[in-house]
C-alpha cells in the first residue's frame, strides 16, 4: 500500500492537491527532482481490478458523487469525474490520442504562450508513451470495435484503432489488456522517489495572505477538519473541481468562465449476433469528421444499455432484454459552446452551468445520424437514438425520420472530457494562468491539470494533460519556483 | 486524371432523355447530338409546345425521336420506353424544383421517377441514370463540413423530401434488379437556362443579391457543362452500378465568392454593376426559412422565401469519389462558367 491515511496536520514543501492524470506526474517530477512533495486526494485507494470497469460498484467507489453530476443547461450536460487515487485514469476507457501539432501550434498563436514549443511538448509525448505502455491490441478486437470499424470502411469513412495504455498478455485480445493508470506508473513511481501520498483528503481552501497561499484546510475522511502548510501548492483536482478550489479560496481573475466540453450523444444499436461485452470499450474512432465530429463505442453493460434506452422507454423498453446483441456508441462533437464552473459559500460543489451554439445543436444532430447511418453499413437491425421521441430506425428513409425529429434540447447530451476553466497563456482577457499554470496575480499557487487546456482538443485530453503537467513541473524545478 | 484506366461502355443505340426541354436536359441533348456515336435519341418534351420548341432546338434530325407526355402521368414512360431494350439508356433529368403549389413534388419528383424506373426494368434497358440533388440531404451542420459521398437523408422540406422518395424509388428498383447510377448536382448554372433564372444576374447587377449574415456560408454549385460531364460518366462507367455520385464544380465557393465573381464576369462582359448592398442579418434567412416551412405545409410554395431561407446555409459537397470511380474532372471554373453563361444569355436575346 503505497497511500496513507491523512492527518489533521501536515505539511510540505510542495502540496500536490489530486492524484490525476495532473497531480501524478506532477508529484513525479518535482520528487525525483529531490522536492518535499505531499499528494492528497480526496477520494480511496482502490486497487486496479478490485471492481469491474464501467460497473455501478465502480461508479460508487471511484466516481464523484457516483458519477451523476450535469451541467446545468438546454439541455443540461451530464458529466463524470474520477474521485480516487489516479482519478480519471482508474476509470476511462484507456484510449490514447496525442494532441495533434497543428492544435498545439494554435494554441500557442492564440493564448501567447511562452516557450511553449510543440516539438517539446510531442517528445514529452514520446516519455509518457512508454512509461504507460501506450500500445495497440496485439490480438483481436471486440465484436462491438470491430462494427465501428466495418461500418466506417462501408462508407469509405476515416477510421482508426486507437493506442490504449494496456499491457497485454502476448498476443491477446482486447478485453484481457490491464490498465496502466496512475496507481500502477506515475504514483508509485513518485513515492519511490520520495513523495507522500494520502488519500481521503478533501481539501476545502486555501489560505491567502495576500499574492500567495499559506496553508490549505481540509477535511478528512471521518469529517474531521486538518491544515496543511506548504511554500508552494499545484492544484491537480481536475477542470471542475480546481477552479472551484480557487473560487472558494477568493481568487479571482478568469477562472471557471470557459469551460469547455466535448459533447456527446449517444445510441444503441441492435445486431443479428450477440456482440456485447459488458467491461470493456471498442478501440476504434471515426476520425473522417474530425476535429468537429467523431464516433466511438460506449460502455454497454447491460445497465448503461438500459439507461441508452431511457429516453423513449414507452417504445424502447422491451429491447433491454436483448442486450446481449446490442452495444453503445456515441458521436461527441468539439463544442462553440462554453459553460461556467460557480461556487458558493457553504455548498460543497460548484454550480456548473453549458450553453451550447447553434452550430453545436446542428453538429450532434448530424453526428447522431451519420453514426446512425454507420450502424445500418455494419449491418445493425435496428438503431435506437438516445432522445425523447426518437424512432427506432431500420432503414435510411428511417434516418430522415430520425433527424427531422431530433432536438438537441429533447436529446441526453453527456461528456467525459471536460476542460479550459483555466486557461494557460498570457493573453489576459482569457487566461486564467500564465505560460507555465501559475495562476496571475499570485505568486506560489499552480494549476497543473485539464484546467490549463486552452480549447477542448477534440481528442481525448489526457495526453494533453499529462504533456501539460510535466513541461509544467520541470519549468518549475529548473527555475526554482520563482516567477518567471 | 485518375491512376487506373476505368473500364467504359460504348454509347447505347438508344438514348432515352426525360426533361429534354429543360434546362439540364437541352445542355445534355446539345452534347449528345454532337456525339455520332449516338444513333438514336428519344426525347421527352412536357407538352406540344414544349416538343415545338424542343422540335426547334435539336432540327429536323432524323434520328431524334420527341415523344409528348407528362412523366406524373404512368403511361407516358411506357410509350417512351416503347420498343427500346438492353440497346438503350434512360437519362431521368425530369423534375419539379419551383412548382405552382407543393403537390406537384409528389406527381414529378416521386411517382415521375417510379413511372420512369417501372418502365425501365420492364424494358430491360442498360443503365437508367437518375438525376437527383443535395436536397435530400439537407444542409451542412456547420460552415466548414462537407457532404460525402454517402451521407444520411435530412430532406430540405418539399422538394428535398420529393427527391429522397425518388432516390429511395431508384434504390428500391436497383433492389428489384435495375442498373442504375444517381448523380447529385447541387445548385447549377450555365447556358440553356430557363429566362426566369435570369433575376440571379439581375440582383447581382442591381448590387441586390441577398448575402445572409458574414456571406461566408460554403456552396457547391456546378456549371451545367460538368454536369452533363458527370451524367454521362455515371452512365457509361460499369462500375457506377447502383452507387450515387455528387457532380460538382471543383471546390465549394463562399457566398461573397459567388457574388464578387459574378460582378466581375458581368463587368467583363461589359455590363454595368453596382457593388454589393444589400446584406441580410443571419435571422432574415431563418424568418424566411420558417416562413417556407409554413407555407409548404398547407401546400403553397412560395420562389423568394425558398431560395432565401437556403441561402444562409451551408451546402458543401466533396467530389473525389465522383472522381476516382466515374473519373470525372469539372473543366470549367466560377468565372469562365458564369461569362460563358452571361454571353449565351445575351445571344439569346434575354435581358439581364
Amino acid at each position: 500500500m503505497i497511500a496513507h491515511a491523512a492527518t489533521s496536520s501536515m505539511e510540505a514543501d510542495v502540496l500536490v492537491i489530486g492524484s490525476g492524470a495532473g497531480g501524478a506526474t506532477t508529484a513525479t517530477v518535482l520528487a525525483e527532482a529531490g522536492l518535499d512533495v505531499l499528494v492528497v486526494e480526496e477520494g480511496n485507494w482502490v486497487e486496479q481490478g478490485a471492481v469491474v470497469p464501467f460497473s455501478l460498484d465502480q461508479m460508487d467507489q471511484q466516481y464523484r458523487a457516483g458519477g451523476v453530476t450535469v451541467a446545468l443547461g438546454m439541455p443540461s450536460i451530464a458529466y463524470t469525474e474520477g474521485r480516487c487515487a489516479g482519478g480519471g485514469t482508474e476509470v476511462n476507457s484507456g484510449l490514447y490520442w496525442r494532441p495533434p501539432g497543428e492544435l498545439l501550434e494554435r494554441w500557442r498563436r492564440d493564448f501567447k504562450i511562452r516557450d511553449f514549443e510543440p516539438d517539446d511538448l510531442l517528445s514529452i509525448a514520446d516519455e509518457v508513451e512508454t512509461a504507460i505502455d501506450v500500445q495497440l491490441v496485439p490480438g483481436g478486437y471486440s465484436a462491438p470495435s470491430e462494427m465501428l470499424r466495418d461500418g466506417a470502411a462501408a462508407l469509405g469513412w476515416q477510421h482508426a484503432e486507437v493506442p490504449r495504455w494496456m499491457t497485454y498478455p502476448k498476443g491477446a485480445d482486447a478485453a484481457k489488456g490491464e490498465r496502466q493508470s496512475m496507481t500502477r506508473t506515475y504514483l508509485p513511481r513518485a513515492v519511490n522517489a520520495g513523495a507522500r501520498l494520502v488519500t481521503g483528503c478533501r481539501v476545502d481552501r486555501l489560505v491567502l495572505d495576500g499574492a500567495k497561499a499559506t496553508a490549505a484546510l481540509t477535511t478528512l475522511a471521518d469529517g474531521t477538519p486538518g491544515r496543511i502548510t506548504f511554500r508552494h501548492v499545484f492544484v491537480c483536482a481536475g477542470a471542475i473541481q480546481s477552479p472551484a478550489l480557487l473560487q472558494r479560496s477568493g481568487v479571482h481573475g478568469h477562472i471557471g468562465r470557459t469551460l469547455a466540453v466535448h459533447p456527446t450523444v449517444k445510441l444503441a444499436a441492435r445486431f443479428a449476433d450477440e456482440l456485447n461485452v459488458p467491461d470493456d470499450v471498442p478501440v476504434h474512432q471515426v476520425k473522417e469528421f474530425a476535429p468537429h465530429l467523431s464516433f466511438g463505442g460506449s460502455a454497454s453493460n447491460p445497465g448503461l444499455v438500459a439507461l441508452s434506452l431511457l429516453d423513449q422507454w414507452s417504445t424502447f423498453r422491451q429491447q433491454v432484454t436483448d442486450w446481449k446483441r446490442m452495444s453503445v456508441y456515441y458521436a461527441a462533437i468539439t463544442s462553440e459552446g462554453r459553460g461556467r464552473v460557480m461556487s458558493f459559500p457553504r455548498m460543497k460543489d460548484p454550480v456548473v452551468t453549458y450553453r451550447l451554439t447553434h452550430r453545436d445543436r446542428e453538429l450532434l444532430r448530424s453526428g447522431l445520424a451519420r453514426l446512425t447511418l454507420l450502424m445500418l453499413e455494419a449491418g445493425a437491425q435496428e438503431v435506437f437514438p438516445s432522445f425523447k421521441g426518437a424512432p427506432a430506425v431500420r432503414t435510411r428513409r428511417d434516418v430522415a425520420t430520425m433527424q427531422q425529429a431530433f432536438r438537441a434540447s429533447k436529446a441526453t447530451v453527456m461528456t467525459v472530457h471536460l476542460c479550459s476553466t483555466v486557461p494557460m497563456g498570457e493573453v489576459t482577457e482569457r487566461c486564467g494562468a500564465d505560460s507555465f499554470g501559475l495562476v496571475h496575480g499570485l505568486r506560489n499557487v499552480h494549476v497543473n491539470d485539464a484546467s490549463l487546456l486552452p480549447t477542448a482538443p477534440g481528442v481525448n485530453p489526457q495526453a494533453s494533460v499529462m504533456a501539460f503537467a510535466i513541461r509544467n513541473a520541470r519549468h518549475f524545478v529548473s527555475t526554482g519556483g520563482s516567477r518567471a | 486524371m485518375p491512376d487506373r484506366a476505368i473500364e467504359r461502355w460504348a454509347a447505347p443505340h438508344t438514348t432515352v432523355v426525360t426533361g429534354a426541354n429543360g434546362w439540364l436536359g437541352r445542355a445534355l441533348v446539345h452534347r449528345l447530338l454532337a456525339d455520332p456515336g449516338r444513333a438514336r435519341l428519344r426525347l421527352l418534351a412536357h407538352s406540344t409546345a414544349d416538343a415545338a420548341a424542343l422540335r426547334q432546338f435539336v432540327g429536323a434530325r432524323e434520328r431524334v425521336e420527341i415523344v409528348i407526355g407528362d412523366v406524373a402521368r404512368a403511361d407516358t414512360a411506357r410509350r417512351l420506353l416503347y420498343g427500346v431494350h438492353a440497346d438503350a439508356d434512360v437519362l431521368h433529368t425530369a423534375g419539379i424544383i419551383h412548382p405552382s403549389s407543393v403537390r406537384q413534388f409528389t406527381e414529378v419528383n416521386v411517382n415521375g421517377t417510379r413511372h420512369v424506373t417501372e418502365a425501365a426494368i420492364d424494358a430491360g434497358v442498360r443503365r437508367m441514370v437518375h438525376v437527383s440533388s443535395n436536397s435530400p440531404f439537407g444542409t451542412n451542420p456547420h460552415r466548414d463540413d462537407t457532404f460525402r459521398a454517402d451521407e444520411p437523408f435530412n430532406p430540405y422540406l418539399g422538394y428535398g423530401k420529393s427527391k429522397m422518395l425518388g432516390e429511395i424509388a431508384v434504390a428500391e428498383a436497383a433492389a428489384a434488379g435495375l442498373d442504375t447510377a444517381i448523380v447529385r448536382p447541387p445548385w447549377f448554372y450555365g447556358p440553356f437556362q430557363p429566362p426566369r433564372q435570369t433575376t440571379f444576374f439581375r440582383l447581382v447587377r442591381a448590387g441586390k443579391f441577398p448575402v445572409i449574415g458574414k456571406g461566408d456560408q460554403r456552396r457547391s454549385m456546378v456549371y451545367v457543362d460538368n454536369l452533363v460531364d458527370g451524367l454521362l460518366a455515371a452512365e457509361l462507367t460499369p462500375a457506377a452500378k447502383g452507387n450515387g455520385y455528387w457532380i460538382a464544380d471543383a471546390r465549394a465557393y463562399t457566398v461573397d465568392e459567388i457574388v464578387e465573381t459574378v460582378g466581375r464576369a458581368l463587368t467583363d462582359e461589359g455590363l454595368s454593376v453596382k457593388p454589393p448592398a444589400t446584406r441580410l442579418p443571419v435571422l432574415a434567412a431563418r424568418i424566411a426559412e420558417t416562413g417556407d416551412r409554413v407555407l409548404q405545409a398547407v401546400g403553397v410554395y412560395q420562389q423568394q422565401l425558398h431560395v432565401l431561407g437556403e441561402m444562409g446555409h451551408t451546402i458543401a459537397c466533396d467530389i473525389s469519389r465522383s472522381t476516382a470511380e466515374l473519373g470525372y474532372e469539372p473543366r470549367v471554373e466560377l468565372y469562365d462558367g458564369m461569362r460563358r453563361s452571361i454571353r449565351w444569355c445575351l445571344e439569346n436575346g434575354l435581358e439581364l
